[in-house]
Order: C-alpha cells, then sequence, then structure tokens
C-alpha cells in the first residue's frame, strides 16, 4: 500500500484549497526555477531514469517519447499539447486532477515545455468537463498573475499556457486527431508517419502528453527519480491513478503504487466486490478499450502493463470497471460496442463499417437472436478491423469484443440455445446458473 | 382436331396415351367455360403424396394459364369441391379471365418498346435540325 | 539509387516514393479507392494494405507509407490476401448491390477490385444503410448510398479546382459527403469528380442511364470548346456523340477536362444545319446543293475580289481553312481574317512565338513570377487555370493580374485594373516590379481581350516594354503566352489567314459591309464575329454546323461538319499541332468543310488540286511544315520583342477584361446546348464564392 508522504496528488478528493496559495502549502512551485537550471537535457534524463510511462492508455516511455523532439529549435517553433480529453469510458482520473489540483499540472507543463523547449502549451480539455475548464483557467491566470508563467516569468523561461475546449469527441482524444481539432479541422486521426515530434501542431515539431504524465514530473523531478523508481516493478514504476466503478462498495479514485495486486486493489481502496469477492464475474482493467478479464484471473491479477499484457488485457487507463455476478455481460460489451460505433470517426473502412456490424450482431446475441457461427464470424470481423486502421480507436473497439467471446463463448452459445429452443431468456441475470433457473 | 393431330402432336388437347390413362383410371370432375376438362384418379395408387391426382385435358393448345382461377385451386389441392359442384361466387369487378399471352400476337407492350404495336419502330430523331 | 525487394523480387526506386509505388515498379498491382496521383494522400479506404520488413507485424497502408532502402514489401502473402478480402468486405456491406442500375456498372472500380480481390458470398446479415442523395447541380448526379467515403471528391474540389464546395460530414457510419448547404457545385471543373469517384457515387446527369461502357465505340479526340488542345475520348453510339473523358497527358490537361468540354456536347444534337438553304424574297429555304453554289456562282459571277471578304471562325480545323484559303487566294481575294474585330497579335509578317504561349503548359510551372494581364484563366483554360493554383500552393511563383478582381482560386497581386498599371510596371514602379525583376524565369499571361479592343496597339506596346524590361524573353527561357480562346486561330494563324496584300482584317470588313463597299461575306463559323455586326446588303455565305447568329444572316448556308464529324488537325496555343479522326458522320446533308470548298472551287472555275484529304494534308505540310510534326509543342524559343512595337494611340481607362464573359456560351456548340444553358443560370443565381479570393493589392 502506499503511504501517504509517498503520495503526488494530495488534493485528489478536493478537499483542500485547489487555488494557487493551497497548492503552494502542497508544495508546488518550490524549486521550479533550480530544475530548470540543470537544463533541458536534465530533465529528460530524470524523466528517463524514472521510467515514467505514458498514462493515457497506451504506456509508451515518456521520456523516451520527449527525447525524440528536435535538439534545437530550427525554423519552427515546438510545441507541448496536453491530451486532457479524457472520454474513455471508466476513466474519470484527469478532471480529479484538472479540478483539485489544476497547479500541478500547469507546473507539469512548464517543465515539460522547458524540457522540450517549448514556449507554448496547449491543454486540449474535453467538451464535456465545463467546470474543470473553468477551474483550469482560473488556475492558469492565477499563475499569470503570480509570473510563474507567461513572459518574463520568475523562472526564467518564457511560456505561454492555453486551454481550448474540445467539442467533445472520443475520437479527439487520439493524438493526431486531437491536433487536427486544435488546428480547427474536423477531428479525424492524421497518418504515421509522419509523427508529431517531426510534423505536429500547424506542422511544428509537437509532444502530446497525457494530464497524468505531465502532472506528476514536478514531483519526480523534486523527489527524484529513484523515489519514483521504487514503486512497482521494473519497466512498470511509479504511482498511478486508478479509477474504481461499478460494482465494488465504494467505488472511488485513487493513487496506488504500479504493479499492486487486483486483489489488493478492489479489496482495499473499492471496499470488495459487492457482494464478496466470489461474486466476481469480470473485471475490466483499463477502461472500456481493453479486453475483461474473467474472476479467476482477477484472483492474482497484478496492475500494470506487463501484469495484465500477459493476461491478454492491458492497463489502459488503468479505469477499472468491475461486474459481478448480476452482470449481463454480453450487453454490457454491447454497449461499448455501441459507443465505438458512435464515435468512430469515419475516415477509414475498417473501423467505419466494423463497428456497426460488430455492434448490430452483439445486440442480437443480447438475446440470443443469431446463429452459433456467428460468433465465429464476429471474432473473425473483430479481427479484420484490429490492426487495419489509421488510428488505434480500431483495436480499441475490436479487443472488448475479442475479449468476451474468448472468456464468456459459452454464455453466448447458451443464449443462443435458449432462444431457440424458444425459451425466454432474463435480459438481466443470464449468468449459466440463472439461465438454468429460468 | 382431328385424328392426324391427336396422334401427331403433343401440344394439341391430350395425347393419346393420357387420354388412355383418363379413360382408364381417371373420373370426369367439369368442364371450365373455356372446354378444358378436369379429372380425378379413381384412387391414389400412383400418387406421390397419398392424395388422388388430378388431371386437365385442354381444348386446342395445350398451354396451363388458360385454367381460370378457381379450377387453379382445384388443380393445386387448394380447395377439394370442384368449381363444378359449388361455383365460385362471381364479383362485379371480376374480368373475365385470359391466359398468358407472352409470346404470342396480343402480348402487351409497353410503351416505347421496340416493336410496339403501332407498327414497325418509330423513326428516332438522332438530332433536331435548326429551323430558320 | 536505393533498392527495396518486392516480393522477392530487387526493384531500384528514387528516394521519397512511396511503397505502393515501389509496387507498381516492379509490376504488382495493388488495389486502392482513395489513393490518387494527382491528389493528396488520404490512406483512408484501407485497400491498399501490405507487409512491409521491418516494420510492425501488422499490414500496412502501402499509399502513404514512404519507401526505405532495403525494404521487404510483399503483396501477396495470405495475411495481405486476408487484409485485402477484409476491407473489401468492409466496403461491401452498406454498399447497395444495384450494379445492374448503376451507370458506373462497367467501369467501376469496386466491381472490378472486389472481382479481384474480395470474398465470394456476403455474410453480412444485417440492414444496408442508407443516404440521402445530395443535389449537386446540373452535371453531378448523386445516389450517396453508393459513396465509399474514399474523400477523393473533397480532396479534388479543396485541392485542384480550388472551389471548397464539397465536404464530408457526419462521422463513424454516419459519415456523408455533401455540398454545403445542399448548394451546387459551381466550379468549371466539377465533372472531374465524376471520374475521380470509384463507384457510382457521383455519376454525370445529362448522360444518366443512355448508355453502357461496353455498347459505346470510343474515339481518341481533341478538345475544341478552349485553345488548350485538351485530349479527350469521345464515346459515341451510332450517331450520337454520348459522351466525353479525358484522356491522360502530362503536358497539356494532365488528366482534367472542364465541364464545357464534357458537357458540351448536347449541343451537337440540337440546331444543327443538315441541308443547304438559299434566301428567296427574303425567306432562307431549304435547297440541294446545287442550287446553293448556283446562288453563290451568280453572285460571285464577276464581282470585284476586293468586295468579297471572308472571316474564319473559333472551330474551325485547318484543313478546311486551308481548302477555302487557297480557293479566296485563287479568286484574288484579299480579305481574310481569323481574328476577332480589333484584334492586333499575329498580324501578317509577325514571328509565330509572338502569337503562342511559348513556354508551354508544363513549362509554365517552372516560371517564378507570373504576370496575368487581360485575362481570366478560370473562364479562359479553366484547366490551365488548376496548374496556376498548384503553382500558387507549391509556392514556386508569385502571381500578378493587371484586370478586374476575380476568384482565380489562388491569391494574386491585383496590380490595378486598367492598363495604366502596365505603364507603371514598365517604369518599374510598384511592389510587383521588384518580384518581376527578381524573377529568374519571369511569365507573362496576355489574354486576347486585352489585344482586341480600339486602343490594343498601346497595350501590345506596353507589354511589349514589360517584356523587354524584364529580360521575359531571355537564354534559355521564354515567357511570352498569349491566352487564346478558341482552339482554331492558331492553326488558322499558322495558315496565314490573315489579311492579304492589302486586305483589310475583321473590323474593316464588317465596317465595309455596313457601309455597303462589301458585297460578298464568306463567314465559316464565325457567328461571335458576326453576332452583334450589321451586314447591310452584304450577300453573306454562312459555312458551319450550328444555326446560330451567322446562319440567322445567311443569304446562303452550306452545311459543314462538327469537330466530332470530321477528321481534322487543330493548334492549340502552344503551337502544338494535332489530329483527331472521324467519330460519327455529318447530320443530313452537311459535308466535311474541305470538301465543300473543293466542291465549291470546281463550280467556280477554280478547280483545288486535292481530291482527297490526304493530297490536301501533303499540300498543307508542304506550304506549311509547321503542320508535318504532329503531338509535339515546339521548345520555347525567343523572338524579337521589338519587332512588335507599332505607332499608337493613348490607351483608354478602360479596364482589362478577360475575352470570355460567360464561361458556358463560348461557342455555338456550347449555346445550342441544354446543360450548358442549366449551367449558366445556375451560375448567374450563385452568390460567388471569394474564398480563395486573397487579394493583396
Amino acid at each position: 500500500m502506499l503511504a501517504d508522504k509517498d503520495r503526488i496528488f494530495l488534493n485528489l478528493y478536493g478537499r483542500q484549497d485547489w487555488g494557487l496559495e493551497g497548492a503552494r502549502k502542497r508544495g508546488a512551485y518550490v524549486n521550479v526555477k533550480d530544475m530548470l537550471d540543470l537544463g533541458h537535457e536534465w530533465v529528460i534524463d530524470q524523466i528517463k531514469a524514472s521510467g515514467l510511462r505514458g498514462r493515457g492508455g497506451a504506456g509508451f516511455s515518456t521520456g523516451l517519447k520527449w527525447s525524440f523532439m528536435p535538439k534545437e529549435v530550427k525554423d519552427r517553433p515546438h510545441y507541448l499539447v496536453v491530451n486532457a480529453d479524457e472520454s474513455e469510458p471508466g476513466t474519470c482520473k484527469d478532471r480529479e486532477i484538472m479540478r483539485h489540483d489544476p497547479h500541478l499540472l500547469i507546473e507539469g507543463c512548464l517543465v515539460a515545455s522547458f524540457a522540450m523547449k517549448a514556449h507554448a502549451c496547449y491543454i486540449y480539455i474535453r467538451g464535456e468537463y465545463v467546470y474543470e475548464r473553468e477551474i483550469l483557467e482560473s488556475a492558469i491566470k492565477e499563475a499569470y498573475d503570480a509570473k510563474l508563467i507567461g513572459k518574463n516569468n520568475v523562472h526564467g523561461w518564457d511560456f505561454d499556457l492555453y486551454v481550448h475546449h474540445g467539442g467533445g469527441a472520443y475520437i479527439c482524444g487520439e493524438e493526431t486527431a486531437l491536433l487536427e481539432s486544435l488546428e480547427g479541422k474536423k477531428g479525424q486521426p492524421r497518418l504515421k508517419p509522419p509523427f508529431p515530434a517531426g510534423a505536429g501542431l500547424y506542422g511544428c515539431p509537437t509532444t502530446v502528453n497525457n494530464v497524468e504524465s505531465i502532472a506528476v514530473v514536478p514531483t519526480i523531478l523534486r523527489r527524484g527519480a529513484d523515489w519514483f523508481a521504487g514503486f512497482g516493478r521494473e519497466n512498470n514504476t511509479g504511482t498511478k491513478l486508478y479509477c474504481l466503478s461499478g460494482h465494488i462498495n465504494t467505488p472511488c479514485n485513487v493513487e496506488e503504487a504500479m504493479s499492486i495486486s487486483m486483489k489488493d486493489l478492489l479489496e482495499h481502496h473499492g471496499g470488495g466486490v459487492r457482494g464478496g469477492w466470489g461474486n466476481l464475474k469480470a473485471v475490466i482493467p483499463g477502461g472500456s478499450s481493453v479486453p475483461l478479464i474473467p474472476a479467476e484471473q482477477c484472483e492474482d491479477a497484478i496492475m500494470d502493463f506487463d501484469g495484465l499484457r500477459d493476461l491478454r488485457s492491458g492497463l489502459g487507463t488503468a479505469g477499472v470497471i468491475v461486474m459481478d455476478q448480476s452482470t449481463d455481460v454480453v450487453a454490457a460489451i454491447a454497449r461499448l460496442s455501441y459507443f465505438y460505433k458512435h464515435e468512430s470517426c469515419g475516415q477509414c473502412t475498417p473501423c467505419r463499417e466494423g463497428t456497426g456490424w460488430m455492434w448490430r450482431v452483439l445486440e442480437r446475441m443480447v438475446e440470443g437472436k443469431a446463429e452459433m457461427s456467428e460468433i465465429d464470424l464476429l471474432l473473425d470481423v473483430a479481427g479484420q478491423v484490429e490492426g487495419h486502421t489509421i488510428c488505434a480507436l480500431g483495436d480499441a473497439a475490436a479487443w472488448p469484443v475479442q475479449g468476451l467471446i474468448r472468456h464468456f463463448r459459452h454464455e453466448i452459445e447458451e443464449r443462443i440455445t435458449k432462444y431457440r429452443s424458444g425459451k425466454a431468456v432474463h435480459a438481466v441475470g443470464a449468468s449459466k446458473t440463472s439461465v438454468e433457473v429460468a | 382436331m382431328g385424328v392426324f393431330s391427336k396422334i401427331f402432336t403433343w401440344w394439341n388437347g391430350s395425347t393419346v396415351g393420357t387420354s388412355w390413362t383418363l379413360m382408364r383410371r381417371g373420373r370426369k370432375v367439369g368442364q371450365d367455360e373455356f372446354g378444358n376438362t378436369y379429372f380425378e384418379a379413381r384412387d391414389a395408387k400412383d400418387s406421390y403424396d397419398g392424395r388422388k391426382r388430378r388431371y386437365v385435358t385442354y381444348t386446342g393448345y395445350a398451354e396451363p394459364s388458360k385454367i381460370p382461377p378457381e379450377w387453379h385451386a382445384w388443380m393445386h389441392y387448394i380447395t377439394d369441391v370442384p368449381p363444378s359442384e359449388q361455383p365460385l361466387a362471381r364479383q362485379p369487378w371480376e374480368a373475365d379471365h385470359q391466359p398468358n399471352f407472352t409470346g404470342s400476337g396480343r402480348a402487351y407492350r409497353p410503351k416505347g418498346a421496340i416493336v410496339h404495336d403501332t407498327g414497325a419502330q418509330k423513326q428516332q430523331d438522332h438530332y433536331q435540325a435548326w429551323v430558320p | 539509387m536505393p533498392t527495396a525487394k518486392v516480393n522477392g523480387q530487387e526493384v531500384e526506386f528514387e528516394n521519397g516514393m512511396t511503397v505502393l509505388q515501389v509496387a507498381e515498379l516492379a509490376g504488382e498491382e495493388i488495389p486502392r479507392f482513395c489513393y490518387h496521383e494527382r491528389l493528396s494522400i488520404a490512406g483512408n479506404c484501407r485497400m491498399c494494405l501490405v507487409e512491409v520488413k521491418p516494420g510492425p507485424p501488422k499490414p500496412q497502408a502501402s499509399c502513404a507509407l514512404p519507401a526505405m532502402d532495403g525494404q521487404e514489401i510483399t503483396t501477396n502473402s495470405p495475411k495481405v490476401k486476408k487484409a485485402r478480402e477484409g476491407v473489401m468486405e468492409f466496403l461491401l456491406i452498406n454498399h447497395p448491390l444495384d450494379c445492374p442500375i448503376c451507370d458506373q456498372g462497367g467501369e467501376c472500380d469496386l466491381q472490378d477490385q472486389a472481382m479481384a480481390y474480395g470474398r465470394d458470398g456476403s455474410r453480412f446479415a444485417e440492414n444496408k444503410r442508407a443516404v440521402e442523395d445530395k443535389e449537386m447541380g446540373p452535371i453531378i448526379k448523386t445516389e450517396m448510398t453508393r459513396c465509399i467515403q474514399c474523400t477523393r471528391c473533397v480532396r479534388f474540389i479543396t485541392e485542384v479546382a480550388g472551389s471548397p464546395q464539397i465536404g464530408a460530414t457526419g462521422r463513424g457510419e454516419d459519415l456523408e459527403i455533401t455540398t454545403y448547404l445542399e448548394s451546387a457545385v459551381t466550379s468549371e471543373l466539377s465533372g472531374n469528380v465524376i471520374d475521380l469517384c470509384p463507384v457510382g457515387a457521383l455519376t454525370s446527369k445529362p448522360y444518366a442511364f443512355q448508355a453502357r461502357p461496353w455498347e459505346l465505340k470510343k474515339h481518341e479526340g481533341i478538345d475544341v470548346m478552349d485553345a488548350m488542345g485538351s485530349w479527350i475520348r469521345i464515346d459515341t453510339r451510332g450517331p450520337d456523340v454520348m459522351r466525353v473523358l479525358p484522356r491522360q497527358n502530362d503536358e497539356i490537361n494532365e488528366e482534367w477536362l472542364s465541364d464545357k468540354s464534357r458537357y458540351a456536347i448536347d449541343g451537337l444534337r440540337t440546331q444543327r444545319l443538315d441541308t443547304p438553304y438559299v434566301r428567296q424574297k427574303g425567306k432562307l429555304k431549304p435547297a440541294t446543293w446545287d442550287e446553293a453554289f448556283a446562288a453563290i456562282e451568280s453572285q460571285l459571277s464577276g464581282a470585284d475580289a476586293k468586295t468579297i471578304g471572308a472571316i474564319a471562325g473559333d472551330l474551325n480545323e485547318v484543313e478546311g481553312l486551308k481548302a477555302a484559303l487557297d480557293l479566296f487566294r485563287s479568286l484574288g481575294v484579299q480579305n481574310t481574317d481569323c481574328r476577332e474585330a480589333g484584334a492586333v497579335y499575329g498580324a501578317p509578317g509577325a514571328p509565330r512565338e509572338s502569337y503562342l504561349f511559348t513556354c508551354g503548359f508544363e513549362g509554365l510551372e517552372q516560371a517564378d513570377a507570373v504576370l496575368i494581364i487581360g485575362s481570366n484563366p478560370r473562364l479562359e483554360a479553366p484547366v490551365l487555370n488548376a496548374r496556376l493554383r498548384k503553382m500558387w500552393l507549391k509556392g514556386s511563383a508569385e502571381i500578378g493580374l493587371v484586370g478586374p478582381v476575380m476568384d482565380l482560386t489562388y491569391g494574386y497581386d491585383h496590380l490595378g485594373d486598367e492598363a495604366g498599371a502596365l505603364e507603371d510596371l514598365a517604369k518599374g514602379k510598384g511592389a510587383f516590379a521588384k518580384v518581376l525583376k527578381a524573377a529568374k524565369r519571369p511569365a507573362l499571361i496576355i489574354g486576347t481581350g486585352a489585344l482586341s479592343r480600339p486602343d490594343a496597339a498601346a497595350i501590345l506596346n506596353a507589354i511589349s516594354e514589360i517584356a523587354q524590361k524584364y529580360k521575359v524573353v531571355r537564354e534559355g527561357w521564354s515567357g511570352w503566352n498569349l491566352m487564346h480562346t478558341a482552339a482554331g486561330r492558331v492553326g488558322a494563324l499558322d495558315l496565314g489567314f490573315v489579311p492579304g496584300k492589302g486586305g483589310m482584317d475583321t473590323a474593316k470588313m464588317l465596317a465595309a459591309a455596313k457601309a455597303g463597299k462589301l458585297s460578298t461575306l464568306f463567314v465559316l463559323g464565325a457567328d461571335e464575329a458576326v453576332a452583334d455586326a450589321d451586314l447591310g446588303e452584304s450577300f453573306v455565305v454562312y459555312v458551319g454546323h450550328h444555326g446560330d447568329a451567322g446562319a440567322s444572316k445567311a443569304n446562303v448556308i452550306l452545311p459543314a461538319a462538327a469537330y466530332t464529324e470530321k477528321p481534322g488537325m487543330y493548334v492549340n496555343m502552344e503551337g502544338r499541332v494535332q489530329a483527331m479522326g472521324r467519330c460519327v458522320f455529318p447530320k443530313g446533308e452537311a459535308k466535311d468543310d474541305w470538301a465543300i470548298f473543293r466542291a465549291l472551287s470546281e463550280r467556280l472555275g477554280k478547280t483545288l488540286p486535292y481530291d482527297s484529304l490526304a493530297d490536301l494534308r501533303a499540300r498543307l505540310i508542304a506550304d506549311h511544315p509547321t503542320f508535318g510534326r504532329l503531338g509535339y509543342a515546339p521548345e520555347p524559343q525567343g523572338f524579337d520583342l521589338t519587332a512588335l512595337a507599332s505607332k499608337a494611340s493613348k490607351i483608354s481607362t478602360k479596364p482589362l477584361t478577360g475575352a470570355v464573359d460567360n464561361f458556358y456560351f463560348t461557342n455555338a456548340i456550347a449555346r445550342a446546348s441544354q446543360t450548358m444553358a442549366t449551367c449558366a443560370k445556375l451560375q448567374s443565381e450563385a452568390q460567388p464564392t471569394n474564398a480563395n479570393a486573397k487579394v493583396t493589392a
């Protein structure tokens, strides 16, 4: 369990003042000038040494990403873009940072921009986060007024910070679609290469980072890379915000060390699964985009990138969605499938056509109105979407479906059989036992 | 229908073999307004599905669409009582039954068909000339 | 040169090529829908997936992936096959299988590629998506349910045509291609999106349900609707011209074609002259060829050759004009001209380069400064305008304009409406003078509109001064470009269809006719020249194919063939001689132009010395060797600019407008076309979109 002294987000629950004064009390903006004086390379090296991996879902090494930026600013300026378009179902960590500890993010933006020699940073905030935007904007104003950022600030690095309010599209959380949207165009992912580090916002070198990745940076630098690297397993270091939701007794956001076991996380912070651990049916460990894990594998699942990858799932954004035995897991995945169908940008063929197809087949499977062969068809369609698209939304749409069929194929088959034999299927509670009762 | 066509053509009325079979095994049921005669087998001996087989012999050219709807129903086992025993009520809007004229001179030809009943194909104007 | 392996076969390629292009080099066909050589890369259809090593384990979109040295590209592995089948299946699940009633059937990319790369059956059991059709004007017919969202049309309209009127709305399954606020597409190049559309979503409205591609005879032709001489394919069925499509020629029209070139052809079916007419008691009466010739014979017998004139029109092919010119010269007629009234270019004895687009269309792209004078390229040569836009997008040239402000689809420096701006430039005043001065390859584009007005001589003087001052013609470069609008003009000038010794030009002939000093006027399809002219009591012989302005003023009408109906040579404004064959036969009694003059010459006792087209062409090439070199543009060549100078009056303050006022009505065929009339009506109603008119004064 993470000790209180090791927490980075001290005001995660908003019990203290979010403003500048409160933030200063919690240690924000301490020693920033000294850190910047150590130079651009030092910051990047520290982040590399800390082993920080991107908190937005893909888990790419943050320090490595920063080092892809051109070493010197040539004819085009560098930009840092913070991805605050947090729309992943089951994830609500960035929101807490922005509304309860905005100065950590602002400070992080300053330090990260300095590391990449960027003088301007854009925060692209999700359209639905109106209150968060207001807080963030007031916090930025405070920082400007205190000359912490802006031209000729006390830190000696000219730095401007802008907040851009999105239109509320999930796809704009994809980094290149976000850049398109920021430029005022239709939010559709760009082809890669060129990568944003080469040609990003307005064709200039750009790095896009998640809110959490940026917000933890100043604290890592203050307390040392070794401190941060001390948590978790190798390659999966640091602390992480977990978002626990679903059928647990106390759904919450919590900062915990990486590589904590799922059972500990759920039992300790989530107050246990509703109706006891034995009532657990499945867990989606990293936001809706990753395949679910059935209860038997949850027993010793380790909450980090590699541990969940071994279970053919992923840490994603660490939005843990817990489902107990009362869950209609087919309907749940069908709903997620609808989400991806709704949020597909429609640019490339497999995702545009495949997401709708998968959703429609799943909708019928919820009632059992399908052929047995359609289960394999669905798996095949998911395979045709996965890896054939421009961005990762196609993968994200395919994975939950693949996970469902991998672990709960028997449940779909039972429904089809029941439907065929003319017996009613309970819309909810269609688990093994309840179907037999019906 | 002469003896000649009775023997040598199979497309006029019934063939000799059919007439023989009907005489031997059939029971005449009735006749429609076109003169087509309907028969039913006396038993279900050579039936495919346990029902007594039903036959029609045409007057003149053998063309199944000449069978009027009520007899069509009987032929296809839609009714068991032949219309000769229980005629169908005739509705005021009903037109007389006509066989299918496709392929004959009375076939329907839509407007613009290449061979229209107004005669030869109309000379199409491929261009419109200038008139001073 | 870097090399890559395509299916094990080593291929050398140039840096900057994509994997798709490298695979094509190796002879491997890669299926594609969204990729098009002349448009930006979208990479959204995902049909061109291939395996690439080194690279991620998943298949990659080859159209957007830069090829690298030592790359291994696999296009025939089971994985690639499955990926293509998957994408094809996705494309087809929401595509209606209405090929039997689809105009694209038989020439549809989706049909062909589904045959080659698709699965054998459908596994999709859900309902198909239906999309509401969009109104895109009189040219583009839409059936949006068939759309596969490749966005080629969107990219063409925004990038090449430069009038962003098509876009995509909605997302995911509901992504729809539409026009903004259901307004029609008014670009002059809009017809090209029909060719670009890989499916039957955008089809040709005038051609809708007219024919199937396999019942058409395809003829290679040359376009006459503007002076570019674009390469076209003329599709005919029986005696009808069904449609016109562009052929690819990178030196001329790339693979685009203007709407007029495509859709004015329905004018070939209306208002046709199919029999000779002779005016009797003030009324035109149908006649035989014999009667018509007799009327001309009696008119010409004893007439003074000085009172006979001939004006050639915009669409005439070279052979007919050659026969006519030979006949008139043998009759002693010197009053011949092919230019519009008041034109000062191409005067007798002027060097050939002085009336040509000397740097060529492809060569123009090398220019680093372009000055447009009294021309509206967008209306006078839309396809060339697309090239200018391409240069502007690339940022390779600064463009200046003298003439009224208009939306050219690219930004330009507006130097002034009037010719006064030319004098300033000649004196080196203004910012653009510096641009021209610094330019290594400056080019002028001079509209014929500027060179055919009362003060044209003075304007030509000013332009030639500019050309000399900024060395527009220099070692290895000639930027002197005349922008013609008539397909027959350069050919006629090359032929010498200009006033002979002591002869009158068009303006003088028309004036003489009005004054009653011209007994006979031959109008060879020159409807534009005589449309507003008062021809007095002159005996007018009209030789042409359409009952337009000229025919109604005629005393004798000799029906001739339109461009699709006769073999002929045309010279485009670059000076490129091009020939085409006969696609369909002339209508009714009409004859080829040269044959008419050959027959007339016999009747008049001055028999021309050729009996066949081959003889005529041999004679033509012997007299004018330039016509012997088919298909090539002359090398850019300089000439003595001082030769253009002449004594001239003062320049007036009238704005330097272009030669084309209404794009859709520039010749007799277009004026007879219903489609063009609809387009023109729409254009006049539409609000001008000035999205691109970034005028910097």
